[in-house]
């Protein structure tokens, strides 16, 4: 028996990467766990056989699709209380060259699919009468980055979607707190190397001189802290960013 | 296997009992630091967090009976709700060298073997008034700020070292230090928290062991269980 028995999580983004161990670390502490991520792959498949949860493929920016995956969800696994809002479209141009298409993909994905599925999953948490969400946002959303505006922008306005959520929902024991991941490992890490023209090893390099830790975070380090903000013995942590970075902005939030 | 060693300052009320409470569930070995005994440690010493000398005795004398100091928090408190122009000089330095005081005192105390060792965890409890300030105050959140202050500086030295530094920053806590009269217990105050309670001591105590056991990549970071009173 984990702490999260008899819970249901959904799990966007989930193919790969963050959302992959989050998934898994879920299921580790005993919830049902339904996995997402934009199309259907052999991966979300392999994921939700290996956790015994439930594939959801679904674009998350469009809210027809996220309604109907968190009732598939909800259908198959029991009404969901946990969500854990992970996904995310990433493109990095200048400000003024980025394509205006691109750009309000990128908001459109990270912050309104978000909305949508916070949106999507609030009535199962009222029948249950609690929930837990878990926003994942970025230290780019917190202090900014070069050739980002549009995921700066996205990341920021989750935050300030947290804050908000937290104080509307809070009594309804409905906590919802976000995680701002410092550079991890995961395989957007290679895209952005490749994007820059270096090799991984020396992006992982660079960013880990900067971090006091010396080195990158890895998913499980994310995933960890998502396990701690799905649990519901505790409410008094609510509306909050909680930073895990190496000690890259110690708390400028 | 031996137990691990934590040593929890405030271990004989409220949120540091609590906390201690925790760790030994976790089944860490708890040297209690405060004022009286300290039921659920392991070894409970009374000292003064305030008296360096006397902190790291209690260290030394829990390295010989339990084994290395490998987790510290510091949750040893004293609060006052004084208006600006009352607040002496006592006590504006009694309550630096309490919440302050005690952190550093701790510090000096556990940190050369973690670093020895190359690896330890400090929490330091702080207080939502260091972030949202509070009417009357002043003392104690100047108090608590400089907390973070030596927090977030001493994890960016120390993390290189293995060292991991964090705090916990908990908004009004239902413990002994709030009187039944406190302005924080009154119904009209409480309306105004998003989860409209007092935050449980065990619900800091949970923060606290969980940025020591299972948060390896927080440094530096303030984790806030504040009953929605700072967001």
């Amino acid at each position: 028996m984990g702490r999260l028995s008899g819970h249901v999580a959904f799990v966007s983004g989930a193919a790969q990467g963050m959302g992959a161990a989050h998934a898994r670390r879920l299921a580790a502490e005993g919830a049902l766990v339904a996995v997402n991520d934009r199309v259907a792959s052999p991966a979300l498949d392999d994921l939700a056989h290996e956790i015994a949860g439930l594939a959801v493929p679904a674009d998350m920016a469009d809210r027809e699709a996220v309604f109907a995956g968190l009732q598939q969800a909800s259908e198959h696994l029991g009404e969901v209380d946990i969500v854990v809002a992970n996904h995310a479209y990433m493109s990095m141009s200048d400000f003024l060259d980025h394509d205006e298409d691109d750009w309000w993909r990128v908001i459109d994905t990270n912050l309104g699919g978000t909305f949508w599925l916070i949106q999507a999953a609030l009535p199962s948490m009222r029948r249950r009468g609690a929930g837990r969400v878990v926003i994942i946002s970025s230290e780019w959303g917190q202090v900014g980055w070069p050739r980002a505006t549009a995921y700066s922008a996205s990341k920021a306005g989750l935050i300030s979607l947290t804050k908000t959520l937290g104080r509307e929902l809070a009594r309804e024991h409905i906590i919802v707190n976000a995680i701002a991941p410092g550079v991890t490992d995961t395989p957007q890490l290679q895209v952005d190397a490749d994007a820059a023209g270096v090799t991984l090893a020396a992006m992982h390099e660079e960013y880990a001189a900067t971090i006091p830790l010396g080195r990158i975070g890895v998913p499980e380090d994310i995933a960890a802290a998502v396990a701690f903000l799905a649990d519901f013995r505790m409410e008094a942590l609510v509306g909050q960013v909680v930073s895990v970075n190496g000690g890259s902005t110690r708390t400028r939030a | 296997m031996s137990q691990r060693v934590a040593l929890v300052s405030g271990a004989a009320s409220g949120i540091g009992r609590a906390i201690a409470a925790e760790l030994n569930d976790r089944g860490w070995a708890v040297l209690g630091v405060d004022l009286g005994p300290a039921p659920e440690c392991a070894l409970s010493v009374e000292v003064d967090v305030t008296d360096t000398a006397g902190v790291a005795r209690a260290v030394r004398q829990a390295e010989q009976q339990l084994g290395p100091v490998e987790a510290a928090v510091s949750a040893a408190g004293h609060y006052a709700i004084v208006p600006i122009s009352e607040i002496d000089p006592s006590a504006w330095l009694r309550m630096l060298r309490v919440h302050l005081g005690g952190l550093a005192a701790i510090t000096r105390a556990v940190l050369p073997g973690m670093v020895r060792r190359g690896s330890g965890s400090i929490v330091a409890i702080t207080s939502e008034l260091a972030i949202g300030g509070g009417d009357s105050d002043s003392h104690y959140a100047s108090a608590k700020g400089a907390v973070i202050g030596f927090v977030r500086s001493l994890a960016a030295e120390v993390a290189p070292q293995g060292v991991r530094v964090n705090a916990v920053a908990p908004g009004p806590t239902d413990t002994p230090l709030l009187a039944a009269d406190s302005p924080w217990r009154a119904p009209e105050y409480l309306s105004t928290l998003p989860i409209g309670r007092l935050v449980r001591p065990d619900e800091v105590a949970l923060c606290a062991a969980t940025l020591i056991e299972e948060l390896p990549f927080c440094v530096g970071e303030i984790i806030s269980p504040n009953a929605g009173a700072v967001i």
